[in-house]
């Protein structure tokens, strides 16, 4: 602790509890309304309500996924068209070289598996995951989220965060504590 | 769109007007396939066998879903499922429609022709199943089959609008395990007979359950054009909601991509097999302008309606889903007559009145029988126990 004294550490953001399930989708509310972008509400389960409350749009990741399944249905048209008409054709059974029926089969799977690691891979980009650490598991406090803990944290990086008005905004919200959360870098 | 009641009304208005209109087409329809029956015989059976293998095909497929309902106790579709309940009671009124095909058999089947049976192997060699005798009495079985199972869970769904007795729900679900058994093996088995055997030399194990996967992509379609005609009318505005049929939505996506799975399927074995007596099939389905057909219904049945719903708000979007549901109704019909017609016009795509007679008359019946039962009792199994359920549905 004497070590934090002696340099100012980074603030990384400030952590709001509130006591009920309730009270985090009003604060939430509260906390979108004010303008806030980088900020995230955590609770041990999925409130229902949620992502309006916090004014999440539809996730990006359909697109993703959509863009994997034509990048693996044309990718797989184009490794048998070239493959087994282009490059080495061989005649089977008298059929075309370019047997489109007999491609279809490798063309869903392809579509599907691409779309599958697409949709896998897109949750944890979006998720910004996998990561090492997290400035809140440094909290005491945050610990309770998987138990009964509801909490908000508001980035220090958001364009309105201010160190008063951020506080007096998650107080008004009924927050029961609120503490400041510093950046791993600078311990 | 009427203006939104607190309150739903729960039975359809009697509205004479609706039956008057439905069962003057189904009569017209009859009378004209009647007097077509003396002009072309041959061509009203097989006319009258593609609009009543398309018609069936919307029952059976109902008796599937409310079975699989009571089965799985899904508590989702409960707002909407008298509406599949009706169409699988109509059953009795479907296995009265078979009788003309029983008597037009020699016109449909070649093989019911003995001279055909004197000369063929293979007429001779399926001829332990494919005799009449045989034949009529398997269509007994089917129809009683599917008319005690569509009569019994509609009549117990029925009495417990009236008695909120939940005992019948135990009763539902005893009831529809051995039938879902049951109807997967008579529709296999139906399916075969009514449709496959019309060119006896040609054999699919995967008919059965084409001729499934078909009907319960066309059910959705038509379960929502209801849903939807209903809310058109300012009827369940609040019972059934955009989350009901969303879902129902969500299914027909899902059952487009099986449809298209199983039919691929079973058109890729057979071309890639390539041995001649199976590939027959699809060569006169593919010669002419029947390939017209054919490749439309991968393109209207199945790539069409998935670009249309592939998005999760087109799903859920009413303008969206009515339209893929009017092309699959449609392009189910198409489908049928496909299977059934190139046996009598091989040569090529050939729509005849007779197919728009008799699709008009059946189905002008059957839908003005639908309404008439629809309009006896609540358009929602109100006591069902997970009715609340399926209403609080978000």
């Amino acid at each position: 602790m004497s070590k934090a004294e002696q340099q100012p550490r980074k603030v990384y953001g400030m952590l709001a509890e509130y006591s009920n399930p309730a009270k985090l989708i009003r604060a939430a509310k509260l906390v979108n309304r004010a303008g806030y972008q980088k900020y995230d509400a955590y609770s041990p389960f999925p409130i229902h309500g949620m992502d309006e409350a916090m004014g999440l749009k539809e996730s990006k990741l359909g697109y993703i996924v959509l863009f994997h399944a034509i990048l693996g249905f044309l990718g797989a048209l184009a490794l048998q068209i070239w493959t087994s008409s282009i490059a080495y054709p061989i005649n089977i059974s008298g059929k075309p070289f370019m047997n489109i029926p007999a491609f279809i089969p490798v063309t869903f799977e392809l579509t599907v598996l691409l779309s599958a690691f697409g949709a896998v891979f897109g949750m944890f980009f979006m998720n910004n995951m996998p990561r090492h650490n997290n400035p809140l598991f440094s909290s005491q406090r945050f610990e309770k989220v998987t138990d009964d803990g509801f909490f908000i944290c508001i980035e220090a990086s958001d364009d309105f965060f201010d160190e008063d008005k951020t506080k007096k905004l998650l107080e008004d919200a009924g927050a029961i504590h609120i503490e400041h959360i510093f950046t791993l870098e600078d311990r | 769109m009427a203006k939104t009641k607190p309150v739903d009304d729960l039975t359809f208005p009697q509205n004479t007007g609706i039956l008057r209109v439905l069962f003057g087409i189904g009569a017209l329809g009859l009378i004209a396939s009647f007097i077509g029956f003396f002009v072309d015989s041959k061509q009203f059976h097989f006319s009258y066998l593609t609009s009543f293998s398309y018609l069936a095909s919307f029952s059976l497929a109902s008796l599937f879903f409310v079975m699989l309902h009571h089965i799985t106790r899904s508590s989702w579709g409960v707002t909407l499922r008298r509406i599949p309940e009706t169409f699988s009671y109509q059953l009795f009124i479907v296995a009265i429609m078979f009788i003309p095909i029983l008597f037009g058999m020699e016109y449909l089947y070649k093989w019911t022709n003995p001279e055909i049976l004197a000369t063929d192997y293979l007429a001779q060699h399926k001829e332990p199943y494919l005799n009449q005798p045989f034949f009529i009495i398997r269509q007994f079985i089917y129809f009683s089959v599917w008319s005690f199972l569509g009569y019994r869970l509609y009549k117990n769904s029925v009495k417990m609008d009236e008695n909120a007795d939940w005992g019948i729900e135990t009763l539902q679900r005893k009831i529809s395990a051995p039938g879902i058994l049951l109807f997967s093996l008579t529709v296999a088995f139906a399916s075969f007979d009514w449709l496959m055997s019309l060119d006896f030399h040609w054999f699919s194990t995967m008919f059965g359950v084409y001729y499934f996967a078909m009907s319960f992509q066309a059910f959705f379609a038509m379960l929502i054009l209801l849903g939807l005609f209903l809310r058109g009318r300012g009827l369940l505005l609040n019972t059934i909601t955009r989350v009901h049929i969303g879902d129902a939505g969500k299914l027909m996506f899902g059952f487009t991509v099986f449809y298209a799975y199983i039919a691929f399927s079973q058109f890729f074995l057979i071309y890639y097999a390539n041995i001649p007596e199976e590939t027959l099939w699809y060569y006169h389905r593919l010669e002419g302008n029947w390939s017209v057909i054919s490749y439309s219904l991968i393109i209207v049945r199945f790539a069409a309606p998935f670009l249309l719903l592939l998005s999760k708000a087109a799903k859920s979007n009413f303008t969206l889903l009515g339209i893929s549901s009017v092309i699959i109704v449609v392009i189910h019909f198409f489908e049928m007559h496909w299977i059934v017609m190139p046996t009598l016009h091989y040569h090529g795509f050939n729509m005849h009145w007779l197919d728009i007679t008799t699709l008009l008359g059946l189905g002008g019946i059957l839908l003005g029988f639908f309404f008439f039962q629809f309009q006896k009792h609540s358009m929602v199994p109100k006591n069902d126990p997970k009715f609340l359920e399926s209403l609080n549905k978000h």
